[in-house]
């Protein structure tokens, strides 16, 4: 044995062992990527350099072997520099996309290429699952969720984006319509937990932080659990019977709800916070903005998030019949279609900018519209007037567009002198949102007049006490958002109460750069919709507009998807090491070595311009197979592997055993799996054994939620077996 | 008479093969007309030397027109005709200033002879060592010498060879590196062309010192000379005797075989160079275990390069101590020269260690060629680095050059005037190491790429502020991380031009100008009405008519057409065209 010093420990290592295999059988990791002990030792990574004291050269451990008192350490600073230097270049080299964008661009991270994927292989419950597990309430979310994600979905430039939010409601009504699935939770930990507000971000992190073990209790101040979504959003758009189900199912969980319970007159955060190990913030922002318009203090003017509630509770103000709604946001076009719906003649919307300019989606505009909601355009109001205290007209300022503010949209500056007079019976000013302060004295505000909240960490100025959505920091935002910073705020929690403090700010990942992405060899394929009620039926009924997709609809919406994000995301090798170390690739932004190409046989997908040239394909199909199907053409920067002579994979002696995609770390070489649509899944693996022609061979097993989903040879009988995916699934 | 033709490739190049083939068509004897390899002084081929008794007559830059007026001179007597043929004193001093033991017989016997390579006392080194010394006193002699392997890293011989003795097996092979691939070095072929039978002799003493029965030659197939009178000279060695079994009828027996390698600059690594051996792609294996534990066909192995075999025979004749009493402290024995560049002699120099840098660019190579001044050396190629005016007293010592930046390397060595850019410079020889990278590791495949892309964008004018430390910063990685001596050095020319030259970078980046007037996308051509004749020279020969101007009245150029080629600044002879 041979005694020897790594990071400060001393160990001991078989005589003629590397120092790579003494640390790794010690627990410490150093990170590689052409390694593996099925070939030779190649060194061309780099990775697993190490320092040794009295050597003036970097070791690499998969090589230089131990020495007597050999004093070794795997994370100099010298040794992360290099390390770090590698994977920057090795990124600035890699085009790829991780994750879709769809993903990146949803404030929550929800996997959207997978669950649409699942949707279009029609499996549904594998499609809501990967949902849930970071949006809890997906058939509201579904519903009325301004969809980031379908703004950063490539399929815009083949014809339009996928209607993703429509199919996350699909696939979440089809859970709704049965046995709904409610996730396991972990053994207690004996932790408490107290989240102040039930709305979609505190209901969201109780969800979680119950399915990590913890107790957690939500108190509310409402008669009942939803917050914004229930009291914010009119039930054409959001049914509350759909609502109420999503939130049973998170009681079902174990979260406690308790509502009508107030914070600052039945208890306080200095209360809960002793009662509990954890207390998180989530109250929202329930006080509409004012205009500061002369004439807002008449009777008839209300503020928008008011109007909606009161007409939710069932306690709809006298509107008359020609009412002004001011904003052009999605709460003002709530607020319009509610009035319509209540029974108003004229119905106004009233913006500063035009129609192109206007915040609300696009959707609600035109279906406001077809509802009989008149726009005024380029008009602001510059004072309510009123008779005996009510209101009776509002005189607009005309308004024209400038130059383009911060905010990239033209500027609307008043035309001198031109205003215009309407008469109303009621004014809605839906402008915008914002926390009661009194409620939360406890906390530090910042300059906004919002909590302030870490916007990494969660934390606030209560050591414990942790705050997220609308009250905090930015102030209000969409749903979406808030379940985001609960899904993160629950793991940052979880690891507080653990005894820890989590970042919980999105790694490194790859992206590549859109424009150079082609895509004519697409077909156009036009986006579908749900069908909706006819205006005129619409109207006059608070019934929900869309009908939803079809499974049909939803089948065929789903599998337009481009399939943009790494199918090999979850076992991707590269990627682990790239997060490890803080990487800035763009430094080195370059050419590209290859031309992004996707080029497949029957099993194995290559994508060489994600290839990191560790040669593993190469020398498992040699040293390991005796096949020689791959080899190492060019030199320098464009060297890439490919099969003999450039020929298809199916043209040489490839066995299509599958070897070189197991050791391929990263999605260079990918092995398809029997679904259609090709879906990145966490799957798991297990080893398995099958009988081929009398001999016991070990395969590896792919699983995800149950289903296999491929048979992979996992040795020498399986390998050489010559049978075909198809038929080593079926020996199963 | 005897009248002996230069035919290195350099002189064949130059002509030389038809001068010989005029002078066989004069009435001099053919038996008399004799070839040689290369002589040394490129720059003033065709060379004819003509010996009578112990005369020489040196007529350099001959054509095949002179045929006559030499065999006049061979029959009469008469010189008249080819005194303005004779190598001036100063162009003598070329070679009388070097001292030459690899390139002893070089220009001096014909290579393709055997017998008169032993008239020069070849082979008795090999019947010394083989006949009367064991292996152990070779190796003891070698390390008495100092000789240290003169392809690049400057290992001690004797270390390996001894490392290669020692390691167990009954198989073991000696190599030779004969893949010079550093842009501007020639040595190597000059000395298996012009006296292959020196570096067969010191591969068999070395073959004999480790206890090989198997010597390889790996030799660029671009040196398709070498490699004919190579195997030229092995079946004349093996018709002797010399090479195959039992070696002077001792035990020793050796046998050759020669590799022509396809031309990649990494199979000059000895670890790639065997992979090329074996077949396979030129890519270097991890170190260790190294060739002497496991080499070709993980046999023991000892590689060594042509110089380093040159010298060999020489120091068993004449004693290690011969050999060590030239040079420095850490230096010893003599070291060959490729003189490139700006200089005005160009060709290959031998010195002994110790000398310095002005006495192989001034004294011997005589200066610049052009009426600008010295601005630096880049020695030992694309590894290596530059070494600036202002340190021309740098002693040629393994260590004194290493503390520059630079290496010894194989001894390249390009001669830079003040016209040479030297951001473009490094971005020559980053050209060259990143298109050679073999694409094993990242430091190298990728990181000479990125390198080479921030040059480029900073010869462009398109720098940014910072690019120099990032520079400076990926060089530094890159030397630390990459896997072999090829990556490990490919940064030199980068770090050393910004550690003498950083104001060039500087200019390149913050101001948009090349100091040097050599970066075409940041220079304007302009004339200067004063000095212009209206010549219309320079209208006549710009390609694209970016010239106007009348007669006898000043030219101008129009930037917009303007392709900067440079050729009315060349044919300008007023002065009137300058670079801006």
């Amino acid at each position: 044995m041979i005694n020897l010093t790594i990071n400060g420990k001393a160990i001991t290592a078989p005589e003629g062992s590397t120092i790579l295999e003494a640390a790794r059988a010690n627990g410490i990791d150093i990170p590689t990527l052409c390694y593996d002990k099925a070939v030779e030792i190649y060194g061309a990574c780099g990775l697993c350099v190490v320092e040794a004291e009295g050597i003036p050269k970097l070791l690499r451990s998969c090589s230089a072997k131990c020495t007597e008192g050999m004093v070794i350490n795997t994370e100099s600073k010298r040794v992360v520099q290099s390390r770090k230097i590698a994977m920057e270049l090795l990124m600035s080299a890699h085009e790829g996309d991780c994750v879709a964008p769809c993903q990146l661009n949803c404030p929550a991270r929800t996997d959207c290429q997978g669950y649409v994927g699942m949707i279009a292989n029609g499996e549904y419950d594998s499609a809501l699952k990967i949902i849930k597990s970071n949006i809890p309430l997906p058939a509201a979310i579904g519903r009325v969720c301004p969809h980031p994600c379908e703004k950063a979905c490539r399929r815009k430039n083949v014809e339009e984006p996928i209607n993703i939010a429509q199919l996350k409601a699909f696939a979440a009504d089809m859970d709704l319509n049965k046995d709904s699935y409610v996730p396991e939770c972990k053994e207690s930990t004996g932790k408490k937990v107290a989240v102040i507000g039930g709305g979609p971000a505190g209901l969201s992190a109780a969800y979680y932080l119950t399915i990590m073990g913890h107790e957690v209790t939500v108190y509310d101040m409402m008669e009942k659990m939803g917050g914004m979504l229930r009291y914010g959003i009119p039930q054409y758009r959001l049914p509350k019977e759909i609502l109420d189900k999503e939130i049973a199912i998170i009681e079902k969980t174990g979260v406690k709800l308790v509502n009508n319970v107030k914070l600052g007159k039945d208890f306080t955060i200095e209360s809960l916070k002793a009662e509990n190990d954890a207390v998180i913030v989530a109250v929202g922002a329930w006080k509409s903005s004012s205009m500061r318009t002369p004439g807002e203090e008449l009777q008839g003017v209300y503020g928008g998030i008011d109007f909606l509630r009161a007409v939710i509770q069932g306690n709809a103000p006298e509107i008359g019949e020609k009412v002004a709604v001011c904003g052009g946001g999605n709460t003002a076009m709530d607020a319009c279609r509610t009035a319509v719906r209540l029974g108003a003649k004229e119905v106004y919307v009233v913006y500063r900018r035009t129609r192109n300019e206007m915040p609300a989606e696009k959707i609600e505009i035109d279906e406001a519209e077809e509802e009989g909601v008149i726009y005024k355009f380029l008009t602001n109001p510059i004072s309510f007037n009123g008779e005996d205290g009510k209101v009776k007209s509002i005189t607009l300022q005309v308004m024209e567009l400038g130059e383009p503010d911060a905010s990239g949209r033209r500027k609307p500056v008043p035309v001198e002198g031109k205003t215009e007079e309407i008469a109303v019976d009621s004014v809605i000013l839906a402008i915008g949102q914002k926390l009661v302060q009194g409620d939360v004295s406890e906390l530090t505000l910042n300059n906004r007049g919002n909590i302030e909240a870490d916007p990494d960490f969660f934390t606030t100025n209560i050591e414990g006490v942790f705050a997220i959505g609308d009250a905090t920091n930015k102030g209000a935002s969409i749903a979406v958002e808030a379940i985001g910073e609960a899904d993160r705020c629950a793991r940052a929690v979880d690891a507080y109460l653990n005894g820890q403090a989590l970042d919980t700010r999105v790694p490194y990942i790859s992206k590549r750069d859109e424009s150079t992405i082609d895509y004519s060899d697409r077909t156009k394929q036009s986006r579908l919709t749900p069908k909706v009620l006819a205006p005129e039926v619409r109207n006059k009924s608070f019934a929900e507009v869309s009908l939803g997709f079809t499974e049909e609809e939803a089948k065929a919406e789903a599998n337009r998807c481009l399939e943009c994000g790494c199918r090999e995301y979850y076992k991707c090798k590269l990627l682990n090491v790239a997060q490890r170390y803080d990487i800035n690739p763009e430094r080195w932004a370059g050419e590209m070595p290859q031309k992004y190409t996707r080029d497949e046989n029957a099993f194995i997908e290559r994508n060489t311009s994600k290839c990191i040239l560790c040669g593993l394909c190469v020398r498992s199909c040699r040293e390991v197979m005796d096949i020689h199907a791959f080899g190492l053409m060019g030199r320098g920067f464009t060297t890439e592997p490919s099969p003999a002579f450039a020929l298809p994979l199916d043209q040489t002696k490839c066995n299509n055993c599958g070897l070189c995609v197991q050791l391929c770390p990263t999605g260079a070489l990918t092995e398809k799996f029997n679904l259609p649509k090709q879906v990145p899944l966490n799957e798991e693996y297990t080893e398995e054994f099958v009988d081929i022609d009398g001999k016991k061979a070990s395969v590896l097993v792919s699983r995800y939620n149950g289903k296999v989903l491929r048979v992979v040879p996992n040795d020498e009988v399986s390998r050489s077996s010559g049978l075909s995916r198809e038929e080593l699934f079926n020996l199963l | 008479m005897r009248i002996v033709i230069g035919q290195g490739s350099c002189g064949i190049a130059a002509g030389a093969e038809k001068v010989r083939k005029a002078l066989l068509n004069t009435d001099i004897n053919p038996e008399n007309i004799s070839i040689t390899g290369c002589i040394g002084m490129c720059y003033l081929e065709p060379i004819v030397d003509i010996y009578n008794e112990d005369k020489l007559v040196r007529l350099v830059k001959v054509s095949e027109k002179d045929a006559p007026a030499i065999a006049e001179y061979v029959k009469t007597g008469d010189a008249s005709k080819i005194e303005k043929l004779v190598v001036s004193d100063e162009d003598s001093e070329f070679l009388s200033k070097q001292t030459r033991i690899a390139l002893r017989n070089c220009g001096i016997i014909n290579p393709e002879i055997i017998d008169e390579y032993i008239e020069k006392d070849g082979y008795t080194a090999l019947k010394k060592a083989v006949c009367s010394m064991t292996p152990e006193e070779v190796i003891e002699v070698i390390k008495t010498s100092g000789l240290a392997g003169r392809g690049g890293a400057g290992f001690p011989t004797w270390f390996k060879w001894n490392a290669a003795r020692q390691s167990k097996g009954e198989e073991k092979y000696l190599i030779c590196n004969a893949d010079e691939g550093d842009p501007g070095a020639f040595m190597d072929r000059a000395v298996i062309e012009s006296d292959p039978h020196n570096l067969i002799e010191g591969m068999l003493i070395g073959a004999y010192a480790i206890g090989a029965k198997h010597a390889v030659v790996y030799v660029r197939a671009e040196y398709p000379l070498a490699i004919k009178r190579l195997k030229n000279a092995l079946e004349q060695a093996r018709q002797k005797g010399i090479v195959g079994n039992n070696i002077f009828g001792t035990d020793f027996s050796c046998d050759f075989m020669i590799k022509a390698g396809a031309g990649a600059f990494v199979c000059g690594e000895e670890t790639a160079l065997i992979e090329s051996l074996e077949g396979h792609r030129g890519m270097p294996r991890l170190k260790p275990p190294f060739p002497a534990q496991s080499g070709f066909w993980r046999k023991p192995s000892n590689i060594n390069n042509v110089e380093t075999f040159a010298n060999v025979a020489w120091i068993i004749n004449n004693g290690g101590e011969a050999f060590a009493a030239m040079g420095t402290e850490g230096s010893k024995g003599t070291k060959v020269f490729a003189v490139t560049g700006k200089v005005k002699r160009s060709g290959l120099v031998e010195i002994p260690m110790g000398k310095t840098l002005r006495d192989v660019i001034f004294d011997i190579g005589g200066g610049m060629k052009t009426d600008k001044a010295f601005k630096a050396v880049q020695m030992g190629g694309p590894s290596g680095g530059c070494i600036p005016a202002d340190l021309i007293d740098t002693v040629i010592d393994y260590k004194a050059l290493g503390a520059t930046g630079a290496i010894m390397g194989s001894g390249g060595m390009v001669v830079m005037d003040e016209s040479t850019c030297m951001v473009g410079m490094a971005k020559f020889f980053l050209d060259f190491t990143a298109k050679e990278s073999c694409g094993k590791c990242i430091h190298c495949r990728i990181g000479t790429k990125r390198m080479l892309e921030m040059l480029d964008r900073i010869t462009k004018g398109e720098g940014k502020e910072g690019d120099v430390e990032l520079l400076e910063e990926l060089c530094y990685s890159i030397k630390d991380g990459a896997l072999c001596g090829l990556g490990q050095t490919a940064p030199n020319p980068v770090l050393t031009t910004i550690k003498y030259f950083r104001d060039e970078y500087v200019a390149h980046i913050s101001e948009h100008k090349c100091p040097a007037g050599e970066c075409s996308d940041l220079i304007e051509y302009k004339i200067i009405e004063d000095k212009c004749k209206g010549c219309t020279l320079c209208a006549r020969n710009c390609p694209v008519q970016a010239i106007s101007g009348t007669v006898k009245n000043p030219h101008s150029i129009d930037t917009d057409k303007c392709i900067k080629c440079g050729k009315c600044y060349t044919v300008c002879k007023f002065g009137a065209v300058v670079k801006e």
